[in-house]
């Protein structure tokens, strides 16, 4: 009941992030998605991967809390193909998640390919530096946390071996929000 | 680490201090300098991080970077390719270890090769190019200093990744978008009215080339495309480089040093682009003889197209001269005796 809550949360931020265009609106997507992902993680993973994931996550939405177009900025007029796609993501990853596969980390999957999905969604839709940056830490968070999919076993050295993905992005995660970027340089 | 992708680090790192030692300014050196050990310390991390998350984090990192730096496109249109490329690799890595039916490991496969021609810029994911950009802000960076690496590593991790109706759908899937690219960077080489983006196209073809190698699952093929990705970075990206100032100048000659170069692009004898197409074709007739025949008749494809390239190399004068003579020289030796090189590569 706990993951399929924190799934929903997961999913609730990456719609948040797919819906907003203010910097308040984004970080508390990443907010939201970092706390149903570090959850989730936490079940399978252990607290050292669930608190890095927490730590880039927090990192990450401080940053974009305090840079970007401000306000929440959340459906601005025309948003409704950003509803539709977070509806039918939802639905797809849904139905991949717990039907068309069959192990037991079914929240996982959903968590991840939610964020994978929409997280590209959204670079393929903006132009707007804050946004993609944003985009970019939650997809490094979403790929850390595939080293959970499929492991049945973990021997001592296999945890700690996979810890480091979850550790590399979470600096990734709260790196990627200082990138000095050029918004235009046409000629 | 796979002894395959060293070697690749390796080819890569001669690249990056081949373009150093000919870079005809200093303040050009100077650049070069940073954003070629960037990218390089990039591609080192994604050949020896353990696990394949870790590359994928590593793909990313080097495709922001690269988006970042300064260039006649904007950072979302330079961005949006290589976040593509590493969400495409990350969801097939989610089917191919998720448990459920067959066809997930059919989709995993089709993922890794979308993901895997997404990062390097090939059909049906081809990268925005300006032909104005820098040789290190454009895509030829990807086609020739990160994508070897990434492909190498995508190749090599998928083995124990895929079941085996998997893995034949991935060797399928890779000679299909090989033959692709070999048709349209092969036409589009030959007909495109600017040369520089002939160049690019070159790349495109040699790397269908290159995918069709890896699709091919005898031993020929993987000997192949280790050939060509030497060709592509050994000889192609430094004989472009060294055509930049005859590009610029528009200055086009007919010489019998164009005439060698344009033998070496369109991978004839003696070069190593010769013994990659021996190989392919071998490891093709082995598998299904009906694809050797096709892949014969698109190599044809080369030469009008590398006959332009070699000319628009201009007349090499100086160190210039220096620079693509080593490059003959080297393509000629691995040619000729290419057999250290694949055993380095534990072929």
């Amino acid at each position: 009941m706990l993951e399929a809550g924190a799934a929903f949360v997961a999913w609730l931020g990456m719609s948040v992030v797919v819906l907003a265009d203010g910097r308040r609106g984004l970080a508390l997507g990443i907010v939201l998605v970092t706390a149903g992902l570090a959850v989730i993680v936490f079940q399978g993973a252990g607290p050292i991967a669930a608190g890095a994931l927490g730590v880039g996550g927090a990192a990450a939405a401080l940053r974009r809390l305090t840079h970007g177009p401000s306000g929440w900025r959340v459906m601005p007029p025309g948003s409704t193909p950003r509803v539709v796609l977070c509806v039918a993501a939802g639905i797809l990853v849904l139905w991949i998640s717990f039907s068309a596969t069959t192990a037991g980390d079914g929240a996982l999957r959903f968590v991840i390919l939610t964020v994978l999905g929409l997280s590209v969604a959204r670079v393929l839709s903006s132009d707007e530096p804050s946004t993609l940056l944003t985009a970019i830490a939650l997809l490094a968070l979403g790929i850390a946390a595939t080293v959970g999919i499929g492991s049945v076993a973990h021997g001592l050295g296999a945890v700690t071996q996979s810890e480091w993905p979850y550790i590399a992005a979470a600096l990734v995660a709260a790196l990627a929000g200082w990138l000095p970027v050029r918004t235009a340089n046409v000629a | 680490m796979w002894p395959e992708s060293a070697e690749v680090v390796v080819f890569t790192a001669f690249a990056l201090a081949f373009a150093l030692t000919f870079a005809p300014a200093p303040t050009q050196r100077r650049s070069l300098m940073f954003r070629g050990g960037v990218g390089l310390a990039g591609t080192i991390a994604i050949a020896t991080v353990p696990t394949f998350e870790l590359s994928l984090l590593a793909l990313l990192v080097l495709g922001v970077l690269h988006a970042a730096v300064n260039g006649k496109q904007s950072f979302a249109t330079r961005l949006r390719a290589p976040v593509l490329a590493v969400a495409l690799l990350a969801l097939a890595l989610v089917l191919a270890r998720a448990q459920g039916s067959d066809v997930l490991g059919r989709f995993a496969a089709v993922g890794l090769v979308a993901g895997l021609a997404a990062g390097i810029g090939l059909l049906p994911y081809l990268h925005p190019f300006d032909p104005e950009d820098p040789v290190s802000a454009s895509p030829i960076a990807w086609f020739a200093f990160i994508g070897p690496v990434l492909a190498v590593v995508v190749v090599a991790g998928t083995h124990g990744v895929l079941g085996p109706d998997a893995g034949g759908a991935f060797g399928a899937t890779l000679v299909g978008v090989g033959l692709v690219n070999v048709a349209w960077g092969g036409v589009a080489a030959w007909s495109t009215e600017n040369t520089i983006a002939a160049w690019r196209y070159s790349f495109i073809a040699d790397w269908g080339l290159a995918l069709c190698g890896f699709g091919l699952t005898v031993a020929d093929g993987r000997r192949a495309a280790l050939l060509v990705i030497f060709s592509i970075v050994l000889c192609r990206l430094p004989l472009y480089v060294a055509s930049r100032q005859a590009l610029r100048e528009k200055a086009l000659t007919e010489r019998p040093v164009n005439l060698v170069v344009a033998a070496a692009l369109a991978g004839s004898a003696p070069f190593a682009g010769f013994a990659a197409r021996v190989l392919l074709l071998r490891g093709a007739t082995q598998m299904f003889w009906p694809l050797g025949l096709v892949l014969a008749i698109a190599m044809l494809l080369w030469l009008p197209g590398s006959l332009r390239l070699g000319r628009s190399l201009g007349l090499p004068r100086g160190r210039r001269a220096l620079g693509v003579a080593l490059v003959l020289a080297l393509n000629v030796a691995v040619g000729l005796y290419p057999l250290p090189l694949l055993q380095a590569a534990g072929q």
